[in-house]
């Protein structure tokens, strides 16, 4: 077999509060690829950092090329052959490619920067590979694919031994993912040693050869790619055998009034007269690839960005949403994928997180009631199931799943009868994920309207009554449930015109 | 209501800590003052006089900013802004002779305008609040001079006409002023810590996209912050002239900084979201000690420039390893 | 495409000089005189210097808030070497970049290790160089050699008059080699380099192994070397400095920069422009009292321009 390059041995890590990795094992040879998989927080991105220097582990030793070695910086584990193509891109927009691909390490002609050499030297890279992009363009002016191809020559340049792809194809279209393993298998040939991280199963069976997973912090096993099935390796991720069985057919009666319709809505160029309707009680899944335009629909339904055109119709009555508050006071309740960013005041408690959207009803005599914001807020902490010491609890020491919970508690108080969850489970581990999946058949049975955004296949084909597919800015098609499956899916996602 | 303000403050070691500063600081300069001036005496009632007189306007200055850095932002134009309303309104008493009533309002009115100036293109117009405040600043001061043709403008000193102004400091002995000033904060945190207005403000400080995303409309109570604070540095242009009478053009900017300083020394964020009013309130009282101190001490107001700048940087040091920690 | 959008700016920036300089020159006769000329350039190299300075600063997403007050301090600082500490002029002269270089780099330091937002950092600064430049020399004023005391040279090196009393202000070609530099220096450079990465995308450049913290420091530390400059600039102009003054300068800096194209929200910008922009801010400075304009109106003009420039830097960002 090939040679063993590095070996990673019992290796622990501790954050405040968390036990990211217990006595983690990993093995990397040389011209293979070796999946790494597990669940959100099992502990795959820290264990990378890890390995490429940019934590410290607490302890355990790595072994690479048979000596012991410890990275303090990124640089020092760049400077060994050892880098790692992050999953958010890591691009320097006002500079351009040649000078991202060799940032930190400039060619130089006495105290000059040598941008002609650089030139040179990316475009010869650029050959090896068949990729197309010009040295000299702007970063920021390249697609999400190119920006991730120049990422993975900028790894390649670095004479790498070992290269870690961190979901590479999250954000690729089905002919880039193509050209990505056909690199990916070049470099194999070259006897480069890679770990790739992925939750795509079909990825993994195309282009892996072994897989080691991980499960809670903690080392579950490793196992050939080729002997084994695809459920034995989800097995070993969730540690106990979870059917994620796909709906079988609609909650929703067909009889069921519409309570949204959207009629060809445009916004620049992200979204593209887009039209669909959402059914009281329903589920509507948004599926498509990263970039679809599947959140900027939602947002500019929502009024957090401005339309172009297109009109909203709730209830049967045309409404017109200038700014979130407007659709606050429609009804309408928006879930952002950025949990931190865009959902909740980290640093603020519980109850200030959940009053929020409806502060109005906690105020009298224009003096905020806290005693109704503190109780509001513990019937809300029960209901939902939120673990939390109290609600004065700062929302930063929540885990994912019960911060999440706030948020949906948030549009709760806030009376909302539409909401939209954007990648409702994104950063939530196993167990609080099938919570908040109870939570959302809760909500649609007491009368509530979703609409989901999901790009886990699973998630949509096991929560949605109905399926709309979203590909560069348009839909694609929409399914009912019944008609569904992954492949179909699929197909609508990457079809452009 | 007053009782739970009270409470919280006292609860709350840091600020306790605060007072036990005020103090210590109090007492460095009684056991100094004799050694670098043989013969003199801090422990006197006029030295905390003295030292109130300068403790009010930079109270008022400090109240105000401390709405604008709750949601995240920065005022630089507040001591200018505090000169040209004391200016404008001041010739208007002086050399218009209009009424001392309507000139007070005049003073008011001029802090109120900038802040909204301020407020405006910060909410509305997306400008980075420190350039928009520091070209207000310029405006200000410009503005002051243009008024009154350059000259510096002294309001009537007590005992003539149309000074019963003099009476907001001092009402025969008792200090009138920091009663106004403790109440102003008191209502200053009733309304930043128990409204609406208020906590929104506090929360644009924390992420003002997800209040924005929760269907606030987050530029009107961030312009809000602002005129705050013009106002507050409006009323805080009163206390300076009932203080010191004399105004000239083209200064004011170290005052920025010292009412900054209280904020920051008071326990407020530069980060935004979190504030305290209590902690301006010792924050401010803590300057004017330092300023009396330092001039008791026989030292030049230069020496207050580099120590302001000092406790500035170490205050937000502090708080940003706070910070960092706590993520 | 980018390019064509900084030229555009540019244009329209020396379009609108070529247009205030022909108002100028059509309503006022003394506007008209090449004296006017020559107190332009005097005016004009100390905020172009501190401008050249900022916008290192400006490109990583910072600012430098230091170097009016700093531009004072140094200058009264580095004339009392001369002057009352018996230093020989060239160390005097030297002292005032080595000044500005120390306290940029604490600056920098403060920013980028213990995480002081910049213009907190440097307002901070600003406050203790103002007090220092009255503490240090005694609160005396700073003098530098006129005409026909001893070292008077230094004031032909950027106005050079002829023995039939001619000035010309050959300070013109010293701006124009230090742009050339300071370009090259941005565009070529490793410092210049990062100085854009880190206004752009910091992560990506530590991912990279760039030591950003080094190199924040160097930007900032740039920036007070200019200020540095600038102190001589105005010591040699002005001849005698005022303590506790300053406060404003870096605005006009700050100011010319940003209408150069200079973008507060970080990674864009052009020496050329920041410098082109100072034309604009020292032309409106020098002319506007030509026109009947008071002297101090000219703080709510320059007060507005930055606003205005500033909103138009959002507007474009925006748009993008």
């Amino acid at each position: 077999m090939s040679d063993v390059i590095l070996t990673m041995k019992n290796i622990n890590k501790q954050f405040p509060g968390v036990k990211a990795l217990s006595d983690v094992d990993l093995e990397i040879r040389a011209g293979e690829v070796l999946a790494l998989m597990g669940e959100n927080g099992a502990g795959k991105s820290t264990l990378m950092k890890i390995l490429t220097g940019i934590y410290k582990r607490d302890s355990g030793t790595i072994i690479y090329n048979g000596e012991e070695i410890e990275f303090s910086n990124p640089k020092a584990a760049q400077d060994a052959g050892i880098v790692i193509v992050h999953q958010e891109l890591q691009m320097v927009n006002h500079l351009t490619v040649a000078q991202n691909i060799f940032v930190g390490r400039e060619f130089k002609n006495g105290l000059m920067i040598d941008d002609q050499k650089m030139n040179e030297e990316a475009k010869k890279l650029f050959d090896l590979f068949e990729i197309e992009i010009d040295p000299k363009e702007n970063m920021g002016n390249l697609t999400v694919g190119s920006q991730q191809l120049c990422e993975i020559a900028k790894a390649i340049s670095f004479d790498a031994k070992i290269i870690v792809f961190d979901e590479p194809t999250a954000a690729l279209t089905e002919h880039e993912i193509q050209h990505l393993f056909n690199i990916i298998r070049r470099l194999r040939d070259r006897g480069i040693g890679m770990v790739y991280i992925s939750h795509r199963m079909d990825e993994i069976e195309q282009i892996t050869d072994r897989v080691t997973v991980l499960r809670d912090g903690e080392y579950v096993g490793t196992i050939i790619t080729e002997e084994s099935t695809k459920d034995e390796i989800i097995n070993m991720m969730v540690g106990r055998t979870i059917f994620e069985e796909p709906k079988q057919f609609s909650n929703v009666p067909a009889d069921a009034e519409t309570v949204l319709e959207v009629k060809n809505l445009n916004q620049g160029n992200r979204v593209k007269d887009v039209s669909f309707n959402l059914k009281k009680g329903e589920i509507l899944g948004f599926s498509g690839l990263m970039g679809a335009g599947r959140t900027e629909t939602a947002r500019v339904i929502f009024g957090a960005d401005k339309k172009d055109s297109g009109s909203i119709i709730l209830n049967g009555k045309e409404v017109e949403i200038e700014n979130p508050t407007d659709a606050v006071t429609l009804g309408i309740g928006y879930l952002s994928e950025d949990r931190k960013r865009f959902g909740l005041m980290l640093e603020k408690n519980l109850y200030e997180n959940m009053s929020l959207a409806s502060l109005d009803d906690f105020v009298s005599n224009s003096v905020i009631n806290e005693k109704l914001e503190r109780k509001i807020a513990s019937e809300h902490v029960v209901s939902l199931n939120i673990r939390t010491p109290g609600v004065s609890q700062f929302v930063e020491n929540l885990s994912g799943g019960n911060q999440q919970k706030v948020v949906v508690a948030k549009w709760l108080i806030a009376n909302s009868d539409i909401l939209i969850f954007d990648e409702p489970t994104r950063g939530i581990d196993v167990g609080a994920k099938q919570e908040i999946y109870e939570l959302m058949n809760d909500l649609v049975n007491e009368g509530k309207s979703i609409i989901m955004i999901s790009s886990e296949l699973t998630e949509i084909l096991r929560m949605s009554d109905r399926i709309v597919v979203m590909c560069e800015g348009r839909k694609t098609g929409e399914l009912s449930i019944e008609e569904a499956t992954q492949e179909k899916i699929m197909h609508l996602a990457t079809k452009r015109d | 209501m007053k009782n739970k303000l009270k409470q919280k403050s006292v609860v709350d070691f840091n600020k306790f800590g605060l007072l036990i500063v005020l103090v210590v600081i109090y007492l460095l300069f009684g056991i100094l003052t004799p050694i670098f001036k043989p013969g003199s005496n801090f422990f006197q009632f006029s030295r905390i006089l003295s030292a109130l007189n300068y403790a009010y306007f930079i109270g008022f200055l400090a109240l105000g900013v401390t709405f604008v850095i709750s949601t995240g932002g920065i005022d630089f134009s507040i001591g200018p802004v505090m000169f040209a309303s004391a200016l404008i309104a001041g010739q208007c008493l002086v050399y218009y002779k209009l009424p001392l009533w309507l000139c007070l309002i005049i003073a008011c009115v001029v802090g109120l305008l900038f802040g909204i100036l301020n407020g405006y293109m910060v909410a509305y117009r997306f400008l980075p609040s420190f350039v928009t405040s520091m070209a207000s600043m310029q405006i200000a001061k410009g503005l002051g001079s243009v008024f009154t043709r350059t000259q510096s403008v002294t309001w009537p000193p007590r005992g003539e006409p149309n000074s019963w102004f003099r009476n907001l400091i001092k009402f025969g002995s008792v200090p009138t002023g920091l009663i106004l000033l403790m109440v102003t904060a008191l209502i200053c945190g009733f309304f930043l810590f128990r409204t609406k207005p208020g906590r929104y403000i506090l929360c644009l400080g924390s992420n003002k996209e997800a209040v924005r995303l929760s269907g606030v409309s987050t530029k009107k109570w961030e312009m809000l912050a602002f005129v705050i604070c013009g106002l507050l540095a409006g009323v805080a242009s009163i206390f300076y002239v009932g203080a010191y009478a004399t105004v000239q053009p083209g200064l004011g900017d170290a005052f920025n900084n010292e009412a900054i300083a209280a904020c920051v020394m008071g326990g407020t964020s530069m980060a935004g979201g979190k504030a305290s009013i209590f902690g301006t309130f010792i924050g401010a009282l803590i300057i004017a000690l330092l300023q009396e101190g330092i001039l008791a001490l026989g030292f030049s107001i230069s020496y207050q420039y580099v120590l302001t700048g000092l406790i500035v940087l170490i205050a937000v040091i502090i708080d940003s390893k706070k910070n960092i920690k706590s993520v | 495409m980018k390019k064509t959008k900084n030229i555009s700016q540019n244009t329209v920036v020396i379009g609108v000089i070529i247009a205030l300089s022909v108002l100028f020159s059509i309503f006022s006769p003394s506007f008209r005189q090449y004296s006017t000329v020559v107190t332009l350039f005097s005016y004009m190299y100390y905020i172009l210097l501190l401008a050249i300075g900022v916008t290192f600063p400006l490109i990583t997403g910072g600012v430098d808030l230091s170097t009016g007050t700093g531009l004072v301090c140094f200058s009264i600082i580095s004339s009392y070497m001369f002057n009352h500490a018996g230093l020989p002029l060239w160390v005097a002269i030297i002292a005032a970049p080595i000044m500005g270089i120390i306290s940029g780099a604490f600056n920098g330091l403060m920013i980028a290790k213990y995480h002081v937002p910049p213009f907190i950092a440097t307002l901070s600064m600003s406050m203790i160089l103002r007090g220092l430049g009255s503490i240090i020399p005694g609160g005396l004023t700073g003098v530098w050699p006129s005409q026909g005391s001893d070292g008077d040279w230094i004031r032909s090196v950027l106005r050079y008059q002829t023995e039939d009393g001619l000035i010309i202000p050959i300070g013109v070609i010293w701006m124009i080699i230090i742009i050339g530099i300071m370009t090259f220096v941005l565009k070529h450079t490793k410092v210049g380099r990062y100085t854009i990465g880190i206004g752009s995308n910091r992560t990506a450049l530590s991912l990279s192994g760039v030591n950003v913290l080094k190199y924040q420091v160097i930007v900032y530390a740039i920036s007070g070397f200019f200020t540095g400059l600038a102190a001589l600039a105005y010591g040699w102009t002005f001849t005698t400095i005022t303590p506790g003054t300053g406060a404003g300068f870096e605005l006009d800096a700050i100011g010319g920069a940003i209408i150069g194209g200079v973008s507060t929200t970080g990674g864009k910008g052009t020496i050329v422009g920041a410098a082109i922009g100072v034309i604009l801010i020292s032309l409106l400075k020098t002319g506007l009292p030509h026109v009947g304009l008071q002297a101090n109106a000219q703080q709510i003009i320059t007060g507005a321009i930055l606003m205005l420039a500033v909103a138009v830097d959002m507007i474009r960002e925006k748009n993008n």
